[in-house]
Order: C-alpha cells, then sequence, then structure tokens
C-alpha cells in the first residue's frame, strides 16, 4: 500500500468531512480515515489553526467538525496545487 | 594589476554612466530589470492562493525565491532610474561609491538567495525538510556579496563564480539524477539549468563589465526569455489570468 502525502491525507480528512453533509464527529472521521489516533490529533489541530475545518457545538452540546470556506476552497483547488508541486518538482 | 570593479560601483552614478543615463546602455537596463521584477512578482502573487491553502513548503520556498529575483533587480539598476527619475540625487553626490556598493552588495545578496531559495525548494525534502541549511545559505550569500564590494578584483570575481557554476551544475545534475519523473521533468530542470547560468552571466557582466560587451544585449533577451517561460509555466499551472 502506498503512503499518503500530508496534502493527501488532509484533502481526505476535509472530503469526508464534505460528504458528511458537512458536519461529523471527530469520533467516526477518525475511524473513516484510517490514520492513527496520534497523528490524527496533529493532523485536526492544524487544519483547525489553518482555518481549514471549524468545531461546531449543538444545542446539546455535541461537537461537530465543519468545513470552512477556505475548506472548501482547499478542496476545489487541491488537483491545481499538486499539479503545481508536480510540475515544478517541489 | 588595476583592480576593476562592478558595474553598480564604476558605471553607477558616479562614473561615465551618469552622463549617458538615458543612453541605450542604460535604457535597455532599465527594461531588462523591469520584466524580470514583473515576472517575479507575477510568480510570486500567482502562486500566493496556492501556497496560503496549502502552506506546503517546497511553494513557500519557490515563492520566496522569485521575490528574492524581484528585489536583487530592483537594486541592480531600478533603484537608479527611480532616484533619477524623482531627482534625488543629493544621495548620489553625497559619495556615488559608497551608494555603488551599497546596491552592488543588496544585488549580489538578494540574487544569491534567490538561487539558493530555488535549489531549496526542489531540494528540500530530499534534505530531509531541514531548514537550518537555510541559515547556511544566507550566510553564504552575504559572504558572496561582502566579497564582491571589498575584494574588487577580476580573478577573485572569477574563481567565485566559476565555484558558484560548479555548485549549481552539481546540485541540478543530482536533482536530474533522482527525478522519478520522465522527459517532462528533465525539460524542468534544462530551465533551471538555463536560469543558473544566466545569473551567473549576469554576475560577470556587472563585475567584469568589458567581459561581456558584446554579448549584453544577447545576455539580457536570453535571462528574461528564461522568466517569462517560467511565468507561462506557473501561470499554465495555477490557472491564473
Amino acid at each position: 500500500m502506498v503512503k499518503r502525502g500530508k496534502l493527501e491525507i488532509m484533502r481526505d480528512i476535509l472530503r469526508i468531512i464534505q460528504e458528511n453533509h458537512n458536519s461529523i464527529k471527530a469520533t467516526p472521521l477518525l475511524r473513516i480515515t484510517n490514520i492513527s489516533s496520534n497523528r490524527f490529533k496533529k493532523y485536526l489541530s492544524e487544519l483547525l489553526e489553518k482555518n481549514l475545518i471549524k468545531e461546531v457545538v449543538d444545542k446539546k452540546g455535541g461537537k461537530f467538525i465543519s468545513l470552512t470556506d477556505k475548506g472548501f476552497k482547499f478542496l476545489e483547488r487541491y488537483g491545481v496545487i499538486v499539479n503545481f508541486i508536480e510540475e515544478f518538482e517541489l | 594589476m588595476e583592480p576593476m570593479t562592478g558595474r553598480a560601483i564604476f558605471e553607477g552614478f558616479g562614473g561615465a554612466g551618469f552622463r549617458n543615463l538615458f543612453g541605450l546602455g542604460f535604457g535597455a537596463e532599465i527594461i531588462y530589470s523591469f520584466i524580470i521584477i514583473v515576472c517575479s512578482l507575477m510568480i510570486y502573487f500567482g502562486t500566493k492562493e496556492l501556497y496560503e491553502l496549502s502552506s506546503y513548503k517546497g511553494i513557500k520556498y519557490f515563492r520566496q525565491a522569485f521575490l528574492f529575483f524581484a528585489i536583487a533587480y530592483f537594486f541592480r539598476s531600478f533603484i537608479k532610474f527611480i532616484l533619477a527619475y524623482f531627482n534625488i540625487r543629493g544621495i548620489l553626490a553625497f559619495s556615488p561609491w559608497v551608494f555603488g556598493s551599497f546596491t552592488l552588495f543588496l544585488f549580489m545578496y538578494f540574487s544569491s538567495i534567490a538561487i539558493f531559495y530555488l535549489l531549496y525548494s526542489v531540494m528540500w525534502k530530499k534534505w530531509n525538510g531541514n531548514s537550518d541549511k537555510i541559515y547556511l545559505f544566507h550566510g553564504l550569500a552575504l559572504f558572496l556579496a561582502a566579497i564582491s564590494v571589498l575584494l574588487r578584483n577580476p580573478l577573485v570575481y572569477f574563481g567565485l563564480n566559476i565555484l558558484l557554476f560548479l555548485f549549481v551544475v552539481f546540485v541540478v545534475y543530482a536533482i536530474y539524477k533522482h527525478s522519478k519523473k520522465g522527459i517532462k521533468g528533465h525539460n524542468l530542470y534544462a530551465i533551471y539549468l538555463l536560469l543558473f547560468i544566466f545569473w551567473i552571466l549576469n554576475i560577470v557582466d556587472i563585475l567584469i563589465p568589458a567581459f561581456f560587451q558584446t554579448f549584453q544585449l544577447f545576455i539580457y533577451l536570453a535571462s528574461s526569455g528564461i522568466f517569462l517561460l517560467i511565468l507561462y509555466r506557473v501561470l499554465k499551472k495555477t490557472g491564473s489570468n
């Protein structure tokens, strides 16, 4: 199995959130992304820090993860980013 | 041997170049610098969105390389044009040698660091993302700039340029050899190699003006062509207008 790169994992996490009507809890997200718990925590805090995702608390106090506008933009431009990196071997 | 100095020192505002400020030579240099600055800034701002979205280190170093190119060419000749155009000659009258040395130092520093960043943008993953090398590159660029200003000797300049050229060829060859890409990827290395060669020719042109007098226009045209080609590839890939 080919190891996924950082950008690819970020894309996968964001895509899973998007496919779940832009609202998913951390536990099922961890299960679907198929990475270790430690790595998942690191990715999640990085995505929050980069403002690609946000945490939303519902009326019952449940924490959900949603994409921000920047997160949607990332998914939209992911192909361009990867093409650019490949073109210039960055 | 009589010491030879850089174009920025002898042909700056203190020498004959001042009398022919708007002559053909200076005009061509201004247009050339303008093209390089515009291309570099378009590459820098054209890749802004991709970097902001991905925070990818390779894109960061690539963008910074072109920002440094823009700054280097600003100090190479464009600053002379601005000072002359706005008639700020007090600075120049104060000490043309100091002004020339200062701009030469900045050009050498920023153009060297631009080349090093461009190399680093391709090599950072192979060097395990170790960003300590950045400090080494800044030190090396400062050393090159200081040597250029302090030791005004053509033999030292030639030695420096040969060393730089060998360094660049070695690194590009190492990247080329380990590249997983086919002919398409090798195209990029050909462009980078040409960019590095013309960077060195530009430095020789500045430090030893008499050396390339006949081919100066050719160097300007070829260097502009390389920058335009890189800009074209960047715009094509980023989908910028």
